[in-house]
């Protein structure tokens, strides 16, 4: 019940933004959606046009937003939300409306996309749902707004990630190394890190 | 503890607590800036024992990693070791026979009463009282000495494997068990008789450190620390997994939210884990304990998580696979992480004493949170 | 003020019994085992650190295979072979070193061993100073053992 409510909550929110940014693609002239997805990289977004105007239509490139249901048994969680980064934190707040707790915050690398996704884990106390949602950075410069003031949780969750992967959460009050030594300037969760 | 002071004109100064204080249970430091005894912030400093073990799962096989994850959390190292496993099964779709599940129980819910009287007998020497401490070890052992005779160790166990159980148990291990719950039902009032009830402690804890059901959502803390605040969510209930569904037992839940609804809780807790481990013993199936898993795990790719309810909270892994035989992102979710993390926020205006009071009922374990 | 009087009878009542659990314990037999005047019963499974299983002969039953050093976690196992001396097919192990500093007793060489070749001992009284006193030379050990 409630995986539905939030995952059509999650949906409008992703459509909203997709239809902001045709709007302002409309101006630009550009492919809005895929522009989003390189988030400035303006070399990857040129590869990805290149790349296959056809094929995109069969499977997105990774980080288009959308909304998955997914199977419990196999994956281990209901809704998998991918979102712009900039919409984390009203994905978060809709989450905190319908009483999930967070679970983690966690980053992926990955280099052949020249990527890097922030997975957020929510789960409800009440019923069995349990909501991912992801969103991908530009690898060269990863940033994104901080979900702290949503959850004051994130807040250590951000920490390690800004730890283990150099990823910036704009808006954190206190984005110090937290696990790592305080003068740490290596991030040894990406992939091209070696001691 | 060494103390400076910041400030003349201010009447606050810092206060150092740890990394090295019996108090915090292993090397976590706190800094606290106080007026006089009352605590005006706190801030945990933590990663003194900070191994990367997320990254070891990136570089090694799945099976190779299976020693790592009982190894965060040396006191209900089975736990982890299941939780391990168990994502690992749901990436790969192995199914275990039940007579592993079974065992597999047994055994977790003896690691979990044992990790109950290690805190319990840890929680009442932080408060002063050194007695309990030798009853919770004489208890606990009888477990150790049961648990070592089917999994070859007494504290990192590294038992469960893909697929089921390292070796099948015998029916003395569960005539042991069966013994155990019995003598352990016997000592429980004694430990109500010398601790719960007991006047010194009841007012060392009542009314002190109070954490609301609202804080443990917004922080993501679970186990005894959600239930002490009145919710009654346990991951063996609320997400069934193993063979969980089929037993009868409650989830206790004390709405006070201090530290001793907390301690009742974990009490409550060792009495219906009893429940668990005797249904268990009961009703184990015969037949295989292992399922015919292929030598190397290539699980599919794609995101896999999976949960469970380890002695402090919810435990959870996250697989990342790429299709070979290592992950491409382990990532562990471990439950004291998130019970420090509110730690700041509730320790605000206490006395000092009663913080310790407070950061004794998190129960925490210190290389569980720095991983 | 009744509240007052209340919880200091209910208050000295509950140190009163806390006390006589105490004192019970104080006459009920001791459960300290007094190593290592006494040792315990090392139970069947116990894993200490691995050793080589001898046949019949007192030969090693290893065939040098490798399994084991490829599935430890750790690197804790080199393993080397050479041909049979009586000309037959396959190989014996020449040389077989456990570095125990690694080790964490996971069992997956025990695991990996389609030969039985190796099992866990029963040794825990290990202390030292030296770091080199866990590096085992197991084949060594086994011809120790034997003789």
């Amino acid at each position: 019940m409630i995986c539905d409510t939030v995952a059509q909550e999650l949906e409008e929110l992703i459509a909203a933004a997709a239809a902001e940014e045709e709007a302002a693609g409309g101006e630009a002239g550009a492919e809005a959606a895929d522009e989003a997805v390189a988030g400035g990289g303006a070399e990857a977004g040129a590869q990805g046009e290149a790349a296959g105007e056809g094929e995109e239509a069969a499977a997105p490139p990774p980080g288009t937003p959308m909304l998955r249901r997914t199977e419990y048994r196999s994956t281990g969680y209901h809704v998998d939300a991918t979102v712009a980064p900039a919409q984390v934190a009203e994905a978060a707040a809709i989450l905190d409306r319908h009483q999930f707790f967070i679970e983690t915050i966690t980053g992926v690398d990955w280099p052949a996309d020249r990527q890097m996704e922030v997975v957020y884990d929510f789960k409800h106390r009440e019923e069995l749902c349990r909501v991912v949602i992801r969103a991908r950075v530009d690898r060269d410069d990863p940033r994104l707004p901080t979900i702290s003031h949503v959850f004051p949780g994130a807040n250590w969750h951000e920490r390690e990630t800004h730890d283990f992967f150099g990823i910036v959460f704009d808006g954190h009050p206190y984005l110090e190394p937290l696990l790592l030594p305080e003068d740490a300037d290596f991030h040894p969760l990406r992939k091209d890190f070696s001691p | 503890m060494s103390v400076t002071v910041t400030d003349p004109n201010l009447e606050t100064f810092v206060l150092n607590l740890g990394p090295q204080h019996p108090a915090t249970h292993g090397v976590l430091r706190v800094k606290l800036v106080m007026d006089g005894e009352y605590i005006v912030s706190a801030e945990p400093v933590l990663g003194y024992i900070h191994r990367m073990q997320e990254k070891m799962g990136e570089n090694r096989t799945y099976a190779q990693f299976l020693p790592n994850p009982p190894r965060l959390d040396y006191l209900s190292a089975l736990s982890y070791n299941l939780g391990y496993v168990m994502a690992v099964e749901r990436a790969a779709g192995i199914e275990v026979p039940e007579r592993a599940e079974y065992i597999r129980v047994i055994c977790t819910e003896l690691n979990r009463v044992a990790s109950h009287l290690l805190w319990h007998g840890a929680f009442i020497l932080d408060l002063g009282g050194f007695t309990p401490l030798l009853y919770a070890f004489d208890d606990r052992e009888q477990i150790l000495d049961l648990l070592e005779s089917v999994t070859g160790a007494r504290l990192t166990y590294c038992y469960f494997r893909f697929g089921g159980v390292y070796n099948d148990v015998d029916d003395d291990f569960l005539a042991g068990a069966k013994a155990f719950v019995k003598r352990m039902r016997e000592r429980l009032p004694m430990y109500h008789d010398l601790v719960t009830n007991n006047i010194i402690l009841i007012k060392r804890l009542k009314d002190i450190g109070f954490i609301s059901a609202e804080m443990c959502r917004k922080y993501g803390a679970t186990g005894p620390v959600l239930r002490g605040s009145g919710v009654a969510y346990d991951v063996r209930k609320a997400e069934p997994y193993s063979v969980y569904s089929e037993f009868d037992f409650d989830i206790p839940s004390y709405p006070e939210g201090d530290s001793y609804a907390r301690y009742r809780v974990r009490m409550d807790e060792i009495a219906e884990s009893l429940r668990i481990i005797e249904q268990a013993c009961d009703k184990i199936p015969d037949g295989p304990v292992r399922a015919k898993v292929p030598k190397t795990l290539k699980p599919p790719p794609g995101d896999y998580y999976h949960a469970v309810e380890a002695a402090r909270g919810e435990f959870g892994v996250r697989i990342v696979s790429d299709g070979t035989t290592k992950a491409y992102r382990m990532k562990l979710r471990s439950p004291s992480y998130s019970n420090l993390s509110l730690f700041g926020e509730a320790c605000e205006g206490m006395l000092l004493a009663d913080a310790l009071a407070l950061m004794g009922s998190l129960d925490l374990v210190i290389p569980e949170i720095d991983r | 003020m009744s509240g007052y009087f209340k919880e200091l009878f209910t208050g000295t009542k509950s140190l009163a019994v806390g006390m006589g659990v105490t004192i019970r314990a104080f006459f009920s037999p001791v459960v300290t085992m007094q190593y290592p005047y006494e040792t315990p019963k090392i139970p069947e499974r116990f894993r200490g650190h691995i050793e080589l299983v001898a046949d019949d002969e007192g030969k090693p039953k290893c065939v040098a295979c490798g399994m084991c050093q490829r599935a430890c976690p750790s690197g804790c196992i080199t393993v080397k072979g050479k041909k049979r001396e009586d000309g037959g097919k396959g190989k014996v192990v020449s040389f077989y070193r456990l570095d125990f500093t690694k080790c964490s007793l996971c069992g997956q060489c025990v695991e990996s061993c389609k030969f039985d070749a190796i099992t866990f001992s029963k040794e825990y009284n290990l202390a030292s100073t030296r770091k080199e006193d866990f590096i085992y030379d197991l084949l060594k050990r086994l011809q120790e053992k034997n003789s």
